[in-house]
């Protein structure tokens, strides 16, 4: 298995699940608001390749999918990859009962998503078209819609966060050392090797 | 001179060249002769060096036993907080197709037997694999592998299957009393490809054709590798309490293994990580939960 101390310094990287873009808690049964009623799951399509505007799309799912699946682990979130760069770029959120204030704002009723699985009886459906937009500007469109709560991350978690960028900033001196080294040790080599050659000449003639 | 200084060990002789006496007329080019010296010293000291190693025990080839360093200052989990991290981590994908997998470090000697075995879940992770058994038709064996669950048994009837490029197994079993029959038929360059030529040597020719079907089935194979059991435990829909039942079995099942062995030879559980196809490994501190979990009904399903 591989050496403990590197392990627990991979394992650092599960701070990246609790901060940044997408830490918010989403509206759940409990919390519903007449303006922000539940939501009770997310489905995003988006195509393969990045071509016609479905990048941003997939770094949402990389970047802030994960986050908010970590604070509200009882949400389904699906996601599905097509391999058609003209179908539809969308994330589809499902409401309790009817959907936001702000889903007749922001939602694109005409948007036809046919891999997003129908809404229940009970459900409403409203879809963003995200085709073209970055993954900040998807997430603030989200947060609009949902009236999703950001999580602001607390002060342990962002020494931890500086610790880290001050290690990697560290990592990239101690490389260009290693590597300066390295290559002198081997310039070395092939100095007395290339001498070694000449002493050879010398001897057969 | 010469014939003296051959007489001693050339370390000896390397060690007289050096503090020859100034007096004597250099007969060689100076470059030569220091080097060969410096050739001459080499040999000295790598026949000294055999020579120790023929006196005393051969090198240090290191520790026996593979390093286990303290777990009480690395971070554990619970089991259902690793899952909510997991979770995160492969959000957004399938969730049958998604596995939980453990690792199992043991506390062993980096020689002796290894653990090898198999063994069934309480909540099976793979969909049931679908498994053809080639056996003379009208046969016992053909009743036993139809009562152990196969899906096509028979001889012609597999072989014109196969020939229509109906392969709809995904393993491949046969009766050493249709080996011939199997042989003459030359399905080998379909087979052959997929990986589902029957053969004694992997164990899918044999006698107890419903024993192994059985196994086949709902079974999985595992093994220690340099002291390491990695399975696959779970797929990312179970709920906590399934994959909970499932280590429990998987480590009741591995520490039996360690007592079964021989006498002298001690292995131990040390060490258990949960792991996920695409996510990092939390090694577990064997809670189930803690009292800043979420509760365990939400991490189940997508």
């Amino acid at each position: 298995m591989v050496n403990l101390f590197k392990r627990m310094r991979k394992l650092k990287t599960i701070l990246n699940v609790r901060v940044g873009e997408g830490a918010a808690i989403l509206p759940a049964a409990a919390s519903a608001t007449k303006e922000f009623p539940a939501i009770t799951r997310l489905h995003l399509t988006y195509a393969r390749k990045m071509y016609n505007g479905h990048q941003g799309a997939r770094h949402f799912w990389r970047n802030c999918l994960p986050r908010l699946k970590y604070y509200n682990p009882a949400i389904p979130m699906t996601v599905r990859q097509t391999d058609d760069q003209e179908g539809p770029a969308a994330l589809t959120v499902y409401f309790a009962q009817q959907a936001s204030k702000t889903a007749g704002l922001l939602a694109t009723a005409e948007l036809k998503d046919t891999h997003a699985p129908a809404p229940a009886d009970n459900e409403t459906a409203a879809a963003l078209d995200v085709r073209g937009l970055g993954y900040s500007e998807i997430w603030t469109k989200v947060k609009k819609l949902t009236g999703a709560e950001e999580v602001p991350a607390t002060a342990e978690e962002l020494a931890e966060l500086k610790e880290l960028e001050r290690l990697r900033a560290k990592a990239v001196e101690d490389r260009a050392r290693i590597a300066a080294l390295r290559q002198a040790k081997k310039d070395q080599e092939r100095m007395l090797q290339e001498a070694r050659g000449e002493l050879e000449k010398m001897r057969q003639s | 001179m010469s014939s003296f200084s051959s007489l001693l060990p050339t370390a000896a002789r390397g060690l007289i060249s050096s503090c020859r006496s100034p007096l004597r007329p250099a007969s060689m080019a100076p470059i030569v002769s220091s080097f060969q010296q410096a050739r001459a010293a080499s040999k000295g000291g790598r026949k000294k060096m055999m020579d120790k190693s023929k006196g005393s025990k051969p090198a240090k080839k290191g520790p026996k036993e593979f390093i286990q360093r303290d777990l009480k200052n690395i971070d554990r989990w619970a089991l259902c907080d690793a899952m909510r991290y997991i979770r995160a981590i492969e959000v957004g994908r399938e969730p049958t197709n998604v596995k939980y997998e453990i690792h199992v470090r043991l506390r062993t000697k980096r020689d002796g037997p290894v653990i090898r075995n198999m063994l069934r879940f309480p909540n099976p992770v793979s969909t049931e694999s679908r498994i053809c058994v080639i056996c003379p038709p009208g046969s016992k064996a053909e009743q036993d592998a139809i009562a152990a669950g196969a899906v096509l048994v028979g001889e012609q009837v597999v072989f014109d299957a196969v020939k229509a490029g109906k392969i709809e197994f995904d393993r491949c079993i046969a009766h050493p009393d249709s080996m011939e029959a199997f042989n003459k038929a030359g399905l080998g360059r379909i087979l052959g490809p997929r990986g589902l030529m029957p053969s004694a040597k992997m164990g899918t020719v044999v006698e107890d054709v419903a024993g192994r079907v059985d196994m086949l089935r709902g079974g999985t194979t595992y093994r220690e590798r340099d002291a390491v059991i990695r399975l696959p435990i779970g797929q990312l829909g179970f709920s906590p309490e399934q994959l909970r039942d499932n280590l429990r079995h998987t480590l009741e099942q591995i520490k039996k293994d360690c007592a079964n062995l021989n006498d002298r030879i001690y292995k131990d559980i040390y060490e258990v990580v949960l792991s996920s196809t695409n996510g990092p490994g939390f090694s577990l501190n064997g809670d189930f939960k803690t009292e800043l979990s979420v509760d365990p009904a939400a991490l189940q399903g997508n």
